[in-house]
């Protein structure tokens, strides 16, 4: 099962010690994603969706189960460089600028940057900040300091990409931007895409395959294929193939 | 007086309003001077125990040749001892933010130093070391828990996502403090660095008080404490609190200029390490092993040190002179006797500061002007030596109990005020429309609202006064009163009475200590009644 870049978890548990009580954030949940697929995460607020990400970043650790990330363990694949995460605030640091904000990770990882600035300087023009190089995240609108955020996931060149609700904060008309944008960027690079979101339209626009989570526990409800064609353009939001699409997405997330 | 505690710095200043502060502030300044310049000249309080301002100045002037040299020895003591107990302290603070388990077991060390009154201590450090080095110890003291708390706090409030970024690309305990959380807790550092440098002169004139050397401010205020010489006492106290003044501004622009934001910022009163996790028997072993540490630190100084065993007490020693010696029955007596007169003095005073400034907080909800136009005054009195103005006081007031009074209330008093002005700002605008769509008068929003959601800020205000109490009451019975513990460890140093030095020293500590831990209890009990979390 284990694929070169995939995200493989194996009846992975995860449960929390409350009060006298304990919660199941996670069941028993198994999943695949394939190299060079998009997966996209949607649920009730509490179904695990955030904790099966922390798990796959290697932030957390699970109560049970197997978690792979291109066939290793995810620190074991943080500390190899393979993955990128953008959060859903930008958690950009306040003091660097967005050049060496987007520069963190190599700074974690220990490699030189000077290898890197021409890396830099087309993520920048990517996510259409150029001129903004030197600026500090407080100068900028939120938009922008999400498209950092977005460069910072990509600088390494990552294999697997982890996206948590990376546009969560911003309105629905910026959202369908960089929605379009980050197809473009994952056509290009073709990395193995984890997106956790709220937008059920976000969700079908942009995956190959919608997961539907459940909570109490949170464990996977169903799974949406959307064999939509690729580049999908903005048209797509209005064709009746897309709002079925959505509504299957919906009726799963009602339970059915 | 110098802040040797957090607080006051704490209270940050918002942009919009303080163009307008500032000239209230100059407004009230004008006014205090010209009322000052009038009751000097006429000489209407004690008999021209209070000099004209231009008095002072024209002093001040004829005295010019004097100052150089003290006002070098006082820097030299508290720069140095600025830089070893800062050092120290943000090397603790990084070591207890990373490790909770350190914190646990540091935390005894922590709450002595944070409650010793540096009065008490001062003698020992003057038996124990020689030339400049009680100077900068006292005022290494002075710094380290301001310090150190301000940097476990910053580290602790590093936001999570930041660090989840580091961690998500593998980043270690290192790569976290490296990256993140040492920058994120700049701010902090630095308001801690802003309070502790009024607190490291006041460590260096303290020190001076009793040690005997020719330079320095403190040196030079108690060389001329018997000349019948208000105008040059006044000086000397106006020097001291410009150095302390200027001390905390340097650290507040360098601040101002590397955060670029004038967030507010509160240095913390509580140690780090409260929480406990483990099993019980963990839990009672790291709480023994932290009572133990300062009494082993003490021990092992002394070793390292090798100061002869008649001067320098060990822990034994102590307890040997308290309860075994020959003496010892003689020593308790006296020891009794000065406990009797400066324990209540030490509450009342500090009852009476907290209530006044309770008070006053509360009427500046009513009315706001009263913060907008005090707080700058406040402020300014924060860095304040005020011990080193006591000798004034003594001018004004006598040598009666109301000295020790008036001297306990003002040092317990500003600290206590800003900690509860800023509480009291910070209570929820939305709580306080609830009561007001009912058409709550100011006063029944303050019996619903304001003294209820103020009420960790009433504990934080207890914490940080009751050392600050007993240091006044010391203080005012070493150089007014001739009572109490003050005036005990002043005569023991006359008499070379090494022993009853170091009992005062670790009894004053262990008091402070016992009424800080009182206060710490109840706190928590009334907090988690009322499902609080405690105030910084």
């Amino acid at each position: 099962m284990t694929s070169t870049t995939g995200i493989t978890l194996e009846t992975v548990s995860r449960s929390f010690q409350g009060r006298g009580t304990v919660v199941q954030a996670l069941d028993n949940v198994s999943l695949n994603c394939p190299a060079g697929s998009f997966t996209a995460l949607i649920g009730p607020s509490g179904c695990g969706k955030s904790t099966m990400l922390r798990l796959a970043l290697g932030l957390d650790d699970a109560t049970s189960g197997d978690i792979g990330i291109a066939g290793m363990k995810p620190q074991q694949a943080a500390k190899a460089g393979l993955t990128g995460v953008a959060f859903q605030d930008a958690a950009l640091m306040p003091w660097r600028s967005v050049e060496d904000n987007i520069a963190l990770p190599l700074d974690v990882l220990g490699r030189k940057r000077a290898d890197f600035s021409a890396k830099i300087a087309e993520l920048i023009e990517l996510v259409g900040l150029k001129g903004f190089e030197k600026a500090l995240p407080g100068e900028l609108s939120g938009g922008m300091r999400q498209r950092v955020a977005i460069a910072r996931a990509l600088v390494t060149d990552p294999k697997v990409l982890f996206l948590d609700e990376p546009f969560g904060a911003l309105d629905q008309i910026l959202r369908r931007q960089m929605n379009l944008e980050l197809q473009r960027i994952w056509m290009e690079s073709r990395a193995t895409t984890l997106l956790v979101t709220h937008g059920i339209d976000e969700a079908v626009f942009l995956a190959d395959r919608v997961v539907v989570m459940q909570s109490r526990p949170g464990r996977i409800g169903k799974i949406v294929d959307i064999p939509l064609a690729r580049p999908r353009l903005p048209e797509v939001f209005t064709t009746p193939e897309f709002h079925a699409l959505e509504d299957q997405v919906a009726e799963a997330l009602d339970g059915h | 007086m110098a802040t040797e505690t957090a607080l006051g710095a704490s209270v940050g200043t918002t942009r919009e309003t303080s163009g307008f502060r500032h000239w209230s502030a100059l407004r009230n300044a004008a006014i205090l001077l010209v009322a000052w310049e009038v009751l000097g000249r006429f000489k209407l309080v004690a008999g021209g125990a209070l000099p004209a301002p231009t008095e002072v100045l024209i002093r001040f002037w004829s005295d010019r040749g004097d100052y150089p040299a003290h006002i070098l020895a006082t820097f030299q003591g508290a720069s140095l001892g600025f830089l070893i107990g800062n050092g120290l302290a943000i090397l603790a603070g990084i070591l207890f933010a990373v490790s909770p388990v350190a914190a646990r077991l540091g935390r005894g060390l922590n709450v002595a130093i944070f409650a010793l009154p540096p009065i008490a201590i001062s003698p020992i450090l003057v038996l124990t070391f020689s030339g400049m080095t009680p100077r900068v110890v006292l005022a290494a003291l002075g710094c380290y828990f301001v310090t150190m708390s301000a940097t476990v706090t910053g580290i602790s409030q590093t936001d999570r996502r930041m660090l989840d970024v580091v961690r998500a690309y593998g980043g270690g305990r290192l790569a976290l403090l490296r990256l993140v959380e040492i920058r994120a807790a700049l701010p902090a550092i630095l308001a801690g660095l802003r309070v502790a440098a009024p607190a490291a002169v006041l460590g260096s004139i303290l020190a001076e008080f009793g040690g005997g050397g020719r330079f320095g401010l403190g040196a030079y205020l108690i060389g001329s404490l018997g000349r019948a010489d208000p105008a040059r006492l006044w000086g000397i106290g106006l020097a001291a609190t410009a150095m302390a003044l200027i001390a905390y501004g340097i650290f507040a622009l360098i601040e101002a200029r590397l955060t670029r934001s004038t967030r507010a910022v509160t240095v913390a009163a509580t140690p780090p390490g409260i929480r406990s996790e483990g099993s019980w028997l963990s839990t009672i072993a790291i709480t023994l092993a932290s009572i133990t540490l300062p009494f082993l630190v003490w021990w092992l100084l002394l070793k390292v040190l090798g100061t002869p065993a008649m001067i320098a007490k060990t822990p034994a020693g102590v307890f040997d002179y308290l309860f075994l010696a020959p003496s010892a029955t003689s020593a308790q007596t006296r020891l009794l006797a000065a406990l009797g007169q400066t324990l209540p003095m030490t509450l009342i005073g500090m009852a009476a500061g907290l209530a006044f400034a309770f008070l006053l907080a509360l009427a500046s909800v009513v009315r706001p002007g009263i913060v907008r136009s005090f707080m700058p005054v406040a402020l300014v009195t924060q860095t304040m030596p005020l011990v080193a103005l006591t000798p004034l006081l003594v001018l004004l007031l006598g040598r009666g109990p109301s000295v020790i009074l008036w001297i306990t209330i003002s040092v317990t008093f500003f600290p206590a005020f800003v900690t509860l002005a800023q509480g009291l700002g910070m209570v929820s605008r939305g709580a306080l429309d609830v009561v007001r769509a009912y058409g709550a008068s100011p006063f029944t929003q303050l019996r619903l609202v304001s003294i209820p959601a103020s009420l960790p800020y009433l504990f934080a205000a207890m914490r940080l006064a009751v050392p600050r109490a007993l240091l006044g009451v010391m203080i005012a019975e070493w150089l007014a009163t001739g009572t109490g513990l003050g005036n005990l460890l002043n005569q023991s140093r006359g008499y070379l009475d090494y022993g009853m030095i170091w009992t005062v020293a670790v009894v004053s500590v262990l008091i402070s200590v016992l009424f800080y831990q009182i206060v710490i209890v109840i706190e928590r009990h009334v907090l988690r009644k009322r499902g609080m979390q405690p105030a910084v």
